[in-house]
C-alpha cells in the first residue's frame, strides 16, 4: 500500500516524469505508424490527458501500456482509410562527399518512391521497421510496445525490408 | 549460405564476422545498405515532435482541475453546508417573529426582552421580534392582554382596531369582535383608533363598542381577569357570553334571549355553575348544561 502512494500518478511530479519518459516514444510511435496527418503531437498529448484523468485507476507499472493503447485507439478512431504520408527530408548522408545534380535528382526520386513504398506497407510492418531502423529501438522493446513476441517483430522487419526492396528495385544504384 | 538467411540475420544485427564477410560481398549489398540508410530520412523528429512538459502543462493540463487540490473540494463542500446552515439559522432566528398564543380557558404570562410583562387572556395571540426587540418595539395583539411595561420603555401594541403607544405603564388592551377597549392602570397610554386619539391616564378606559367610542373610568388597579374574574359594566350580553365561552371552552346557544341586553356584573373563571348563575340570574334567564362544553341559555321561566 505505501509503495503505491509514492508512485501515485495523480501527483504532478510523478506524472511529469512519466511524460518526460514516454512522450517522445509515444509520439514517434504514432508518427511512424500513422503519419503526420493524424497529428501525432496532439494525439499523444490526448493520451496523456486521459492518463491524468484516470490517474487513480492506473498504476505506475501499467502507465506505458495504457498510454500506447489509448493513443493507438484514438488514432484508429480518426482514420477513415486515409493514406499515410510520411515526409522525407533531404539530409546529407555522411559517406557521400560529392553530389552531382543528376545524383541529387535521382536521390529525390528515390526518396519519393521510398515514401510511397513506406506508405504501402502495412502499419504493423512499417512501425516495426522504422522503430528499429530509424529510432534504433531493440527488438524486445518493440515487441513490448506492440504487444507481440520478439520473433514476430523480427518477422515484420524482414517483411518490411523485402517489400521496400522490391518496390525500389528500379533504383538500384550501380 | 542462403542470401535470405544472411539478410535476415543482418536485419537482426546477428551476423558473425565470417557471415558479415559474405554478406558484404553480395551483389545487392550496397542496395541493401541504401535502403536502411534512406530510412533515416524519414525520422519523425524532423517533422513532428511532441511538446515538452511545460508546454503540455500550460496548454492542456491547466484547464483540468489539478489533483493536488483534491483536498479542497470536500472542504468547499463542508464550508458551503456551514454557510447554508448559518443562513437558515439567521433567517429563522434573527428576525424571528415570536408568537405566543392561548387557547380557550388558557391564560399565560410572558416576559419581553426588556423585562416588560405581558399576560394573555384566553384565545389571544401576540407577535413580536424577540431578537430585534431593542430596535423593533412593535407587538401585535389579537385578543386581550395586560401589559406591565418596564419603566422608561416605549413600545407599540398594534391591533386591527387600534394602536396603543405606551411609556412605562400598566394597561389592558382588549380586542374582540366589534369590541376594542384599552384600560390604563398606571402611567400614560396613547390610543389611536381610526381618527380617535386619546391619552389615557390611570383609571381611564377607552372603548369602541360596535363602532361607538366611549370614554369610561375604572376603579380597579389591575384587570380583573388576571385574578380569574371577568367584570363588565354596561356591556351587551353577547359579549359576556363570548368571554364565558373563551374562559370555559364552551359553546353557548340561545333560545328566546335578547342578546343585546346590557349587562353589568361579572363571573368567576373557576366554576361554571357559579359563572352561569352570575350571568343568568340578574337577567332573569335559565341555563342548561347539555354536555361538558355545551350550554343552552333560554329565556323561559322554569
Amino acid at each position: 500500500m505505501p509503495k503505491d502512494l509514492h508512485d501515485n500518478i495523480c501527483k504532478e511530479s510523478v506524472f511529469e516524469s512519466i511524460y518526460n519518459k514516454y512522450s517522445k516514444d509515444l509520439h514517434n510511435f504514432l508518427y511512424y505508424k500513422y503519419g503526420e496527418q493524424f497529428n501525432p503531437n496532439d494525439k499523444a498529448q490526448d493520451a496523456f490527458i486521459k492518463l491524468w484523468d484516470n490517474c487513480k485507476n492506473v498504476t505506475l507499472s501499467k502507465a506505458k501500456s495504457f498510454l500506447f493503447t489509448v493513443a493507438n485507439n484514438m488514432v484508429l478512431n480518426d482514420i477513415k482509410h486515409q493514406k499515410v504520408v510520411l515526409k522525407y527530408k533531404q539530409i546529407k548522408p555522411k559517406h557521400y562527399t560529392n553530389e552531382t545534380p543528376e545524383f541529387i535528382l535521382e536521390q529525390e526520386q528515390f526518396l519519393e518512391r521510398y515514401k510511397e513504398a513506406l506508405a504501402n506497407l502495412s502499419e504493423e510492418y512499417r512501425i516495426a521497421f522504422l522503430l528499429n531502423k530509424v529510432e534504433g529501438k531493440r527488438h524486445n522493446e518493440i515487441a513490448e510496445l506492440l504487444g507481440v513476441t520478439r520473433k514476430v517483430v523480427e518477422y515484420r522487419i524482414y517483411k518490411a525490408f523485402n517489400s521496400l526492396k522490391s518496390e525500389l528495385e528500379g533504383f538500384k544504384i550501380k | 549460405m542462403n542470401k535470405e538467411y544472411l539478410i535476415e540475420k543482418w536485419l537482426k544485427g546477428d551476423l558473425t564476422d565470417s557471415e558479415m564477410e559474405v554478406f558484404s560481398q553480395l551483389e545487392d549489398y550496397q542496395f541493401n545498405m541504401d535502403i536502411l540508410e534512406s530510412a533515416k530520412h524519414f525520422n519523425a523528429s524532423h517533422f513532428s515532435n511532441i511538446d515538452d512538459f511545460e508546454t503540455f502543462k500550460k496548454e492542456r493540463l491547466t484547464n483540468k482541475e489539478v489533483h493536488k487540490l483534491n483536498w479542497l473540494q470536500p472542504l468547499i463542500r463542508i464550508a458551503s453546508v456551514v454557510i447554508i446552515a448559518f443562513g437558515i439559522y439567521f433567517t429563522f432566528f434573527y428576525n424571528h417573529l415570536t408568537r405566543v398564543q392561548t387557547l380557550a380557558s388558557e391564560k399565560t404570562t410572558i416576559e419581553l426582552p426588556d423585562y416588560s410583562k405581558v399576560t394573555l387572556n384566553a384565545l389571544s395571540e401576540i407577535e413580536y421580534h424577540k431578537a430585534d426587540w431593542e430596535n423593533n418595539r412593535l407587538l401585535k395583539l389579537k385578543g386581550e392582554a395586560y401589559f406591565k411595561v418596564a419603566k422608561g420603555k416605549i413600545f407599540d401594541v398594534v391591533t386591527t382596531d387600534g394602536i396603543v403607544t405606551v411609556v412605562g405603564t400598566e394597561f389592558n388592551v382588549k380586542q374582540r369582535d366589534n369590541y376594542f377597549e384599552v384600560k390604563c392602570f398606571e402611567g400614560v397610554v396613547e390610543v389611536t383608533s381610526d381618527t380617535i386619539i386619546r391619552q389615557l391616564k390611570a383609571g381611564d378606559t377607552y372603548q369602541i363598542l360596535n363602532g361607538k367610542f366611549i370614554h369610561k373610568k375604572t376603579t380597579y388597579k389591575v384587570p380583573q381577569w388576571t385574578h380569574n374574574i371577568s367584570n363588565f359594566n354596561g356591556i351587551p350580553l353577547y359579549e359576556i357570553i363570548a368571554e364565558l365561552e373563551r374562559q370555559y371552552n364552551l359553546k353557548v346557544t340561545f333560545k328566546n334571549v335578547d342578546i343585546n341586553r346590557i349587562f353589568t356584573g361579572g363571573f368567576v373563571h373557576d366554576n361554571i355553575e357559579n359563572a352561569l348563575i352570575s350571568i343568568t340570574e340578574p337577567m332573569n334567564l335559565n341555563y342548561e348544561i347539555s354536555t361538558s362544553n355545551q350550554v343552552v341559555i333560554h329565556g323561559d321561566k322554569k
